[in-house]
């Protein structure tokens, strides 16, 4: 993979914005932020017309391999598309395509400094009166956005969904994900997407713009637990609002390791705070098939970062990890929701 | 191995994650952290990985076969588990697990609700026996 360096950054903004002069990239740096992207942030300075120029950047390159099936135009569109809707978003800057400059496509963006995204450090004691905060403010915010009508933002990019074929067309794909990154055979999961094909949910209340990985360390926030920004769109599509609700109570993203959803608040509370926010109702039958739904989603992810781990020349730690420390609990949390535990 | 590969393992986990871990920043920590995890995870599992593969695969293979004889299908072919190399413990392993797919479907279809059961019962005791100290859930 092409090394990305501050004076590659450097040459190719000059050269793709010929009215820029001095233009400079520093403090390069790779966050250790998800496992489907590569993130990096850095400093960048330029001087045109109107006078001088300091920004502070990210930019997100795709990888020859990843456990997400998605590109960089997906995600750039996706948050220009909930900029402005009452969702706060970072700032999307640039998105370039041709992999021959970065050795795969990237984008940029504002960066958004001196706020948290740490999910772990919403476990440490010195948060805990502030986590009742961050509850309303992370289901809220996923109640805005199941709020906000379809209708008025420009999902074009996206596949077309309707209320009636949401449900089977996200389990087709996220099978159609284990099938493609097959690391043996899922005798749990195999019985759950059997159990979900006989026992289809109603159709979905409304379209809604998903996020699609709405949950505890894809937002940032602040020392007062506000919400600053909600990040990682990279698997947002149309569907079922309450798809995002039950992603966000997966007992893999219980941080606490205990009852508290995302590390943050109880299953009841998350849904209270989100059918207030979001003006719709959270049917127990439907949301358990998203719960459902989402297990299947979440082992197919994990099993691809076991399968991108072992197809790629230079394989990353997260993805060997995710799936060591996420499969067996996948498959728990699974039998769980089918009562079977 | 001298010491306990077990024993060795955690140390070594323990060391990264104490004295080289918070000398490091950004993505560079974020690997270091994660391998340390994943050492805790090793040295878990090197002991009691090929007796729990061992034990697994012999209740899988008479629940296949249970399953198989209710259906009228054909027996599975004998177990053979004289390679007791983790390598060979986990194919046999999955080429059971894959069996039992099938058979699940069809004892779904046929509404054996016992034999169900007796499934379910077994997914659960192996995810239990599988369980990861650092997971979530």
């Amino acid at each position: 993979m092409k090394t990305i360096t501050e004076d590659l950054l450097s040459s190719y903004l000059a050269a793709r914005f010929p009215d820029w002069r001095e233009v400079s990239a520093s403090n390069l740096e790779r966050l250790p932020l998800g496992a489907s992207r590569e993130t990096f942030r850095f400093d960048l300075a330029y001087a045109d017309s109107a006078g001088e120029h300091r920004d502070r950047l990210i930019l997100r390159r795709d990888p020859p391999a990843s456990n997400v099936d998605s590109d960089r135009r997906h995600e750039y569109e996706s948050y220009r598309a909930i900029h402005g809707h009452g969702i706060p978003v970072p700032r999307m800057i640039l998105l370039e395509e041709d992999a021959e400059h970065f050795g795969g496509a990237i984008s940029l963006a504002e960066d958004l400094r001196g706020y948290h995204n740490s999910e772990y450090q919403l476990q440490e004691p010195a948060w805990a009166d502030r986590l009742p905060r961050i509850a309303d403010e992370l289901w809220s915010t996923m109640g805005s956005l199941a709020a906000v009508p379809c209708e008025n933002l420009d999902l074009s990019f996206m596949k077309p969904a309707t209320p009636e074929t949401t449900a089977m067309q996200e389990l087709d794909y996220w099978e159609g994900q284990m099938d493609a990154n097959d690391v043996g055979p899922e005798p749990v999961i195999r019985a759950v997407i059997r159990w979900l094909r006989r026992n289809p949910p109603p159709p979905a209340q409304k379209l809604a713009m998903v996020h699609g990985d709405f949950r505890a360390g894809n937002f940032l926030y602040d020392d007062d637990a506000k919400l600053i920004a909600v990040l990682d769109w990279e698997m947002a599509h149309m569907g079922d609002p309450l798809e995002d609700l039950a992603w966000s109570m997966a007992r893999v993203f219980s941080f606490g390791k205990d009852e508290r959803r995302g590390g943050v608040a109880p299953r009841e509370e998350a849904i209270r705070i989100w059918e207030q926010a979001s003006g719709l109702t959270a049917d127990p039958d439907a949301l358990r098939w998203w719960e459902l739904a989402m297990c299947v989603k979440g082992q197919a992810i994990w099993n691809s970062c076991a399968h991108a781990w072992s197809t790629v020349d230079d394989p990353t730690v997260i993805h060997a990890y995710a799936a060591w420390w996420l499969r067996n609990a996948q498959d728990r949390a699974a039998l769980e929701l089918m009562g079977k535990l | 191995m001298k010491p306990a590969v077990p024993a060795a393992t955690r140390f070594l986990a323990g060391k990264l994650r104490d004295d080289i871990v918070p000398h490091l920043t950004g993505f560079r920590q974020g690997n270091a952290a994660m391998t340390a995890a994943m050492l805790d995870m090793l040295a878990d599992e090197w002991d009691v990985a090929a007796s729990r593969l061992h034990g697994e695969n012999a209740a899988l293979y008479a629940l296949v076969g249970k399953c198989a004889a209710f259906l009228g299908e054909n027996a599975p072919a004998p177990l053979d588990q004289s390679d007791l190399r983790i390598s060979a413990l986990t194919a046999t392993n999955e080429a059971l697990r894959a069996q039992l797919i099938d058979l699940h479907a069809a004892i779904e279809e046929n509404e054996a609700t016992d034999l169900d059961a007796e499934i379910w019962a077994f997914l659960r005791g192996t995810v239990e026996s599988r369980r990861v100290a650092s997971a979530n859930f």
